[in-house]
């Protein structure tokens, strides 16, 4: 049998090319569209390719030359350190009023255990999307519009952001329960927020601590520049340095804000090990 | 009744000692819960209650009254929209272009089974992968205005940046876990090291990596709509000149551009998405 | 002269690790087709591994078609390397690549690096690509991506590759432990046919004492790093093979 079809096929003489018709055509085609685009665009932002790809070579000079050596003893000014302190308290608070507000929309943006597919969950779904949308920048700018200079601006900005990204992990979350209980719950005749209750709540418990820390560490670093924009803490100062060109004071900054972030993402992996231990 | 005796011989399930269990297993979240509460009390009053002039916001009408006036949107901006919007667009797609570029050696030399070097190369592009994360984006677009001057490039070079932390982890940990026997048929056949990455390796890890490079494109968008805002070109710098001038409906009209690049991103990113896998 | 002659080969993976190889001595000579037996960590994979140095030997000596394997620096070992054809256990294709890439990356060793970034193989490795395809009797899969054949057919592909090399050794690693009992024979057959049409000698680990006796001219019994037999298949009596795999009763 083997035998006989391989006899069949020397007959036709086995041909073989990479070029295949319709399909390599396309896939050239798109290769040679992206990349005529991305020259385009090179083009079109009046980039010159050299110096882009140069700008990094320099990068190190320019740091060198500018920003070093960074006056380090600005850090332990008082006022700097307190706006560090705000910042932390500042990211803590749009953390815990972003998750807080986020597990409602998270819900009813969940396909799965949405309170009402027709109307709620274009409402949590819109919601959570227009907050992601929009970046803590703008936010922050809009609110300070709103509500004036200082950390109420901040925190609303982080609010949202916190909103945004948590809310669309949360709802992921959600969707990918166990339907076994939800079923068992409906089945008992439990409305949909029973449900969320007993059946989604104790499944998605450690998941959502867990983002909920994951949070609180995107929310500082976003922290961090808020102020830039007027949303007070750390970000304040390094306006105004940048503003000064007291470029030594600005490498300063940069150099504390890294160290902050490092140590709010090691607190925040300790924290997130240590509930899943402890689930 | 009865079956509660049985299990009474000491056993964990006797009465006292569960109650006990739970009594302690609530004092523990009581006291967790009253630490968290006491502490957000405690950021609330330094961020909000101290250094917040409510007199300044001029209650709620003062605050109904600043709202709305970003509901009066500017359809006359329309115009002046298109080439930042396009400029935004193309801003996000090179630096994440580039990023992937930068990406590629700094994964290579941060997955520890193909890494050439693990005392001082492994080290050192974790390090970067660390920074490049933990620095925002605005903050990169400060460092790059500084560097190179206003304009579209220090923008690219940001979201460059920004980008290679995440892209190069994801694709050191792919690298981590390829499957080590088609690794293994290639240096068989006598293939030397880059014909081993290119052949053993780079199929195994390639959709995942595009599939990070597209999510990562879609959130350079919404980076990409922010650099203007510290001279790096783009649509953030039409939302910085409309919000100086108080041009509020113009604000609003640029949000809503930003809103819908950002939607036909997340499109354009879904379906590219379902073509790679 | 033989083809490859091993000589008091000794491995230990690490320093004070347990030794896997204690010591092993044989030679393939042009025409075998030598089957090595043995229970399951006995160190058969370790030992073929040790001819094309995929595994490092921490003892001993290898002398394989008149090179000295173990002296041999990086670019030297790859020129030997790719005179050796291996076949796998669990095939280690390219999975995202089609048959046609598998079959022609077998001849990467003699292809540059230039070559190799735009997959642009000469056209006589297509031809001849072709040509083993068809002999394996996968003359109708050539576009098909690795991981949409059957066990069997991947193993073919697997043959293909190996060919490709225009070896002059093979060296084949379980090369039917994935398989069912049918294809087993069936690709040991056609490696066996194309073995003796070549005139290359090959060197099979197997673990499937009835596979070796009716396929192989020679048979070399292995157990916990030691040599336990070595001689022709007539010669391998039950007792032999009851001290081979005397450990694995347990």
């Amino acid at each position: 049998m083997n035998g006989q079809t391989t006899a069949a096929i020397v007959k036709q003489k086995l041909t073989w090319s990479r070029y295949k018709f319709p399909e390599s055509l396309w896939s050239f085609g798109t290769i040679l569209a992206v990349l005529v685009f991305l020259a385009y665009s090179l083009h079109f932002l009046k980039i010159d390719v050299l110096m882009m790809l140069g700008a990094l070579g320099k990068l190190g000079g320019v740091v060198a030359a500018r920003f070093y050596p960074p006056e380090l003893t600005y850090v332990t000014d008082p006022g700097y350190l307190a706006s560090i302190l705000d910042t932390l308290q500042m990211s803590f608070l749009g953390g815990i009023l972003g998750v807080f507000l986020a597990i409602p929309l998270a819900w009813f943006s969940a396909w799965n255990v949405s309170p009402h597919r027709a109307i709620f969950f274009p409402i949590g779904r819109l919601g959570v999307i227009s907050c992601r949308a929009i970046h803590e920048t703008i936010w922050t700018i809009l609110f300070v519009s709103v509500l004036g200079f200082g950390m109420l601006a901040g925190v609303s900005a982080l609010t949202m952001f916190c909103i945004g990204f948590a809310g669309k992990l949360f709802s992921d979350e959600i969707e990918a329960v166990d339907m076994g209980p939800v079923e068992a719950m409906r089945a008992a005749g439990a409305n949909s927020f029973q449900v969320f209750i007993y059946a989604v709540v104790p499944q998605v418990r450690v998941a959502f601590t867990g983002i909920a820390i994951y949070t609180w560490d995107v929310a500082f670093r976003a922290a961090t520049v808020v102020g830039f924009f007027g949303g007070g803490g750390m970000g304040w100062y390094l306006k105004r340095n940048v503003q000064q060109l007291e470029n030594l004071r600005v490498g300063a900054i940069i150099l504390s804000i890294i160290a902050m972030v490092l140590v709010a993402e090691f607190i925040s992996g300790w924290l997130r090990s240590a509930v899943n231990r402890a689930k | 009744m009865a079956i509660v005796q049985c299990h009474s011989n000491g056993l964990p399930l006797q009465i006292d000692t569960q109650i006990g269990l739970r009594r302690k297993r609530q004092m523990r979240m009581a006291l967790i819960w009253g630490g968290f509460l006491l502490f957000a009390a405690w950021c609330l009053n330094g961020t909000i209650v101290e250094d917040t002039d409510w007199s300044r916001i001029g209650g709620r009408n003062g605050v109904f009254a600043s709202l709305g006036r970003y509901l009066t949107i500017d359809w006359t901006l329309l115009p002046e929209l298109i080439v930042p919007t396009i400029e935004t667009f193309m801003m996000a797609s090179v630096g994440t272009v580039l990023g992937c570029f930068f990406s590629l050696p700094v994964a290579w030399l941060g997955a520890v089974n193909v890494t050439p070097n693990k005392t001082i190369l492994y080290p050192l592009a974790r390090f970067l992968m660390v920074i490049s994360r933990s620095v925002h984006e605005i903050v990169w677009a400060l460092i790059f205005v500084s560097a190179v001057g206003l304009g579209a490039l220090p923008g690219v070079l940001a979201i460059a940046m920004r980008s290679v932390g995440f892209i190069s982890k994801i694709t050191a940990e792919a690298i981590e876990n390829i499957d080590a026997k088609p690794v293994e048929a290639i240096r068989a056949t006598g293939g030397n090291e880059f014909q081993v990455m290119y052949y053993g390796i780079l199929p195994q890890i390639y959709p995942v990596v595009l599939a990070t490079v597209i999510f990562e494109w879609d959130i350079n968008i919404r980076r990409s709509a922010v650099m203007g805002l510290v001279g790096a070109g783009g649509l953030g710098l039409l939302f910085f000149r409309q919000m100086n001038s108080f041009n509020y409906g113009g604000v609003s009209m640029v949000i809503l551009s930003i809103l819908l690049l950002i939607v036909l991103g997340e499109i354009i990113s879904h379906y590219l998405r379902k073509a790679v896998i | 002269m033989s083809v490859l002659s091993v000589r008091n080969l000794r491995v230990r993976y690490t320093a004070k690790g347990p030794e896997i190889l204690k010591g092993i001595d044989f030679d393939v000579e042009g025409d075998d087709f030598l089957a090595m037996i043995g229970p399951s960590g006995a160190g058969k994979s370790t030992l073929i591994r040790c001819v094309n140095r995929l595994v490092e030997p921490t003892g001993g000596q290898i002398t394989l078609l008149g090179q000295d394997v173990c002296a041999l620096n990086a670019r030297q070992l790859r020129g030997l390397r790719r005179n050796v054809g291996m076949i796998f256990q669990e095939f280690n294709l390219i999975n995202r690549m089609s048959v046609m890439d598998n079959v022609l990356s077998g001849r990467l060793g003699y292809t540059s690096n230039i070559r190799s970034l735009f997959r642009h193989f000469p056209k006589k490795d297509i031809s001849q690509a072709l040509d083993y395809l068809d002999r394996v009797g996968l003359g109708d899969h050539i576009n098909k991506r690795a991981d949409e054949l059957s066990g069997g057919q991947r193993q073919r592909v697997g043959i293909a590759r190996a060919l490709m090399q225009q070896p002059k050794l093979l060296l084949l690693d379980e090369p039917t432990s994935a398989l069912d009992p049918k294809i087993s024979r069936e690709v040991m057959a056609l490696i066996l046919s194309i073995a003796k049409e070549l005139g290359v000698p090959t060197l099979c680990n197997i673990h499937d004492v009835q596979l070796a006796k009716e396929f192989c001219n020679r048979i070399i019994g292995l157990q916990d790093g030691h040599k336990k037999f070595d001689g022709a298949t007539a010669t391998l009596r039950e007792s032999d093979l009851e001290e081979i795999y005397a450990m694995e009763v347990l």
